[in-house]
């Protein structure tokens, strides 16, 4: 830089690197140790006070908050943001091992800003094996479809570029005692030894009116269905065994509940075939060392740049209403000039205003000592696995959804995995659901990986070439079928079992409808401790990001007016130009085609 | 032709060191009076050529989440170079810089590259000179020296206001970035990442490992 105050006695790199100040001769001769104050010694530095006022307060930092945070911030409000925890995330936090157990101890002693959890159990078998830093354990684990809003908002938002996204391409269907693959994509079901070719027929018919029903023919033939159930829909239509019904509704359409209607089933459906040849030969992403806890860091750091101020480790005390004044526990006050936004676990203490919830997701996270490679597609370090009703000896009334995150996720060290199961059923029932599941999960896992994977014969009828040249088993139930008679000859080592209800106000959905979400805000109870207070919604039971940001937009919209300036911010700019012309003396290269200035450096 | 290291270098340091104005200084050589606190900026790019390698920073800035000490581990991240820095005029900026270089150590990968940045350096010179004024500084050369010492870390004494010195911590961050590492050892899959910039076009087929 022909600028610098001495550039002209640049010496080489390697005497460089050492020290610059040491060589000054200015730095030596002029400097003074004696006048100034030996710092060693000094304690941790005062942190500054929060602001005094904002426009808009949002308490909790879960994944809906921290969006609407960050579409206000763009949009021109003055945003804090606090979180109860020490952490980002709230209810969709990532945590590491240790901050599971003290989350644990929190809600079981129901602590503020842990409400909506209930009995968390928790067993951890050999603590000096696991490294609390090397695991990230998601409190809501979900999926994301890649047609999908979130997905599209990630990409205008330009949050996508925080975060690292794989994919997942293995939907398991858990039948007759064994796994199935289902076959899933026109290639597969051509390809199926397993498929008569009528059913072959009947499955292709089917995916093309999915498909196709947006059209105003077919939206007006669905009309006649209104009110049936999806699943007696597809059984009358398409004579599909109750096998292939299953696997359409619930592992496909990943249907929370049996009695969806017909309406609601296609669209799941249709989210799963759409979301095909997208970015490649998969429907669902997911973010890599975690998901909605990555995604909610992600967000806070856009709703930052745009001016958001943040603050962690703040409980809101109360709220004085006809001041708009927000107390904290520690004594600080913020006046609120618009609204003050709160997770419904992080509500002052003795909050009348909480919206009811009586929906009910009870989940069990294990970590087991296998790599569980077998589940995956080729590649990929994630599955999704489902128990339809009625498949375990306990007679599941509900699905059993279970997302596989192996070690390629970031979320554990190598040869272990992660197991999410979850279930709206409710209280004990729901604890034994999840543990037969898991039982079953088990089995298989030992038997499919025994011997370094297959005892059973493989014929190149099994096999199929993709349209990338990657390989896959598609007669993947042959793989189970001597499930019942097999006899482990090693036992699975469980590393961490987490078993915890969490409630909510979201009713499980069949296709995400505001309604869902909007009959919980309302201003409560008059001289309330949170009184006038927007409460937002604990997680729904839904395990794709499906609601989230319909979600957000409901709150924006309530708070702003409507939601057509949500996230309406034009990100080019042509700062590219100007720093270009400004980069001209330097040893430094122009990054011209690529330089990627996320936005105005200054503003 | 040669080889191309993408670096993800991260700013800490208490608010008003100079944290972004050594940023605009290393990527556009400006420098601007009286900056206002940061807003709007999340991370911008420069590329640097050391001998025969070309290094591209993509340098990310702190958006004012430092300002409590509420950085997310996302920040963190797979960053493989880091600028902590600190005010030589202003001893608890320093104390915060020691604060930093802890978090990191405990939160960043284990062979980060972090350089410690005493800034603001040309408020204890005399402009004429080149001198050093008595009585401006008040964290001492040996104060940083020894800190950096003892974390194994670089030390520079910047300004980003005279330019002085401030491609040189660049320029040296990168030469102690190892070549191909621009991803983490311990990450068997990084091949399956998405490029969500990237859809496949209609004919379908491979479209997961656009990198």
């Amino acid at each position: 830089m022909s600028a610098t105050v001495d550039s002209s006695r640049k010496p080489s790199m390697a005497e460089r690197r050492p020290s610059m100040a040491e060589r000054r001769p200015s730095v030596q001769t002029g400097r003074r140790p004696s006048v100034i104050p030996h710092l060693a010694g000094i304690e941790d530095p005062v942190l500054p006070t929060i602001p005094d006022q904002c426009d808009v307060l949002i308490c909790g930092t879960g994944l809906v908050e921290s969006i609407l945070a960050a579409a206000l911030a763009w949009q021109g409000s003055n945003v804090l943001h606090v979180d109860s925890n020490p952490y980002y995330g709230d209810t969709s936090s990532t945590l590491t091992i240790e901050q599971i157990k003290a989350w644990c101890a929190n809600v079981n002693l129901n602590t503020p800003g842990f409400q909506g959890f209930c009995k968390a159990l928790l067993y951890i078998p050999r603590p000096d094996q696991l490294n609390s830093r090397d695991y990230s354990i998601d409190l809501t684990p979900r999926i994301m479809f890649v047609k999908s809003d979130l997905l599209s908002l990630l990409i205008k938002s330009r949050v996508y570029r925080y975060l690292e996204f794989q994919s997942i391409s293995n939907f398991h269907t858990f039948e007759n005692d064994s796994f199935g693959k289902m076959s899933s994509s026109k290639e597969e079901i051509f390809t199926d030894q397993s498929l008569s070719l009528a059913t072959k027929r009947q499955l292709m018919k089917f995916m093309k009116f999915v498909l196709e029903s947006e059209t105003a023919h077919i939206a007006k033939e669905l009309e006649q269905y209104k009110s049936t159930p999806f699943t007696e829909f597809i059984k009358e239509k398409y004579k599909l065994t109750p096998a292939q019904i299953n696997e359409l509704c619930y592992t496909l359409g990943l249907s929370p509940t049996p009695n969806i209607l017909t309406i609601e089933g296609i669209s799941r459906i249709r989210r799963y075939l759409s979301s095909f040849d997208v970015y490649g030969t998969f429907p669902v992403l997911y973010s890599k060392f975690g998901g909605p806890g990555e995604l909610s860091q992600g967000f806070c750091r856009s709703a930052a740049v745009a001016g958001a101020t943040y603050k962690l480790d703040s409980q809101l005390q109360s709220y004085d209403s006809n001041n708009k004044i927000a107390t904290f526990m520690d004594g600080s006050k913020v006046k609120v000039t618009e609204r003050l936004v709160c997770s419904p676990s992080q509500a002052p203490a003795n909050a009348q205003n909480v919206p009811e919830r009586k929906y009910e997701v009870t989940r069990l996270i294990t970590i087991v000592k296998k790599s569980c490679k077998e589940w995956f597609f080729e590649g990929e370090s994630a599955a999704v696995v489902v128990f339809p009703p009625e498949t375990l000896p306990s007679h599941n009334v509900y699905p059993v959804q279970v997302i596989i995150m192996g070690s390629g996720s970031g979320c554990c060290p190598q040869g272990q995995c992660i197991w999410y199961l979850s279930t709206v059923e409710k209280g004990e029932k729901a604890r034994r659901d999840l543990e037969e599941a898991l039982a079953k999960l088990e089995e298989s896992i030992l038997r499919e990986s025994e011997d370094g994977g297959f005892d059973v014969e493989l014929t190149d009828e099994d096999v199929v070439s993709r349209p990338d040249g990657s390989i896959s088993v598609i007669n993947s139930v042959k793989l189970g079928k001597s499930f019942k008679e097999f006899v482990p000859q090693e036992k699975l080592t469980y590393l961490f079992k987490l078993m915890f209800t969490q409630y909510t106000s979201v009713e499980p959905f069949g296709v995400v409808n505001e309604n869902v979400f909007k009959k919980t805000f309302k201003e409560g109870t008059e001289n309330s401790v949170d009184y006038q207070i927007l409460y937002s919604n604990m997680p729904s039971a839904e395990i794709s990001y499906d609601g989230i940001v319909t979600e957000a937009k409901l709150l924006y919209s309530t708070i702003v007016g409507s939601d057509d300036d949500f996230f309406d911010v034009d990100f080019e700019d042509d700062e590219e130009d100007t720093l270009a012309a400004a980069r001209n003396d330097s040893a430094i290269l122009d990054d011209d085609d690529e330089f990627k200035d996320e936005m105005d450096f200054e503003l | 032709m040669s080889k191309q290291t993408s670096v993800k270098l991260v700013l800490l340091g208490e608010a008003a060191v100079g944290k972004s104005s050594l940023v605009l200084r290393f990527v556009s050589n400006d420098f601007q009076e009286n900056k206002e606190p940061t807003i709007g900026a999340a991370f911008l790019t420069q590329r640097c050529t050391i001998g025969t390698k070309t290094i591209k920073f993509e340098i990310w800035d702190t958006a004012g989440q430092e300002r409590f000490a509420n950085l997310a581990p996302l920040y963190y991240r797979n960053a493989q170079a880091a600028l902590v820095v600190y005010d030589v005029t202003k001893p608890a900026s320093f104390i915060k810089a020691r604060h930093w270089v802890k978090e990191l150590h405990e939160q960043a990968s284990k062979n980060i590259v972090i350089a410690l940045v005493g800034n603001k350096y040309d408020l204890v010179v005399d402009p004429e000179t080149g001198e050093e004024i008595e009585g401006r500084r008040s964290v001492s050369v040996e104060e940083g020296k020894a800190l950096a010492d003892e974390e194994g870390l670089l030390f520079f004494e910047t300004s980003a206001k005279s330019a002085f010195n401030v491609n040189e911590v660049f320029t040296a961050i990168g030469k102690q970035i190892p070549e191909e590492t621009s991803k983490p050892q311990d990450e068997p899959s990084s091949v399956g990442r998405i490029d969500l910039n990237a859809p496949v076009d209609e004919s379908g087929g491979a479209g997961n490992c656009a990198c």
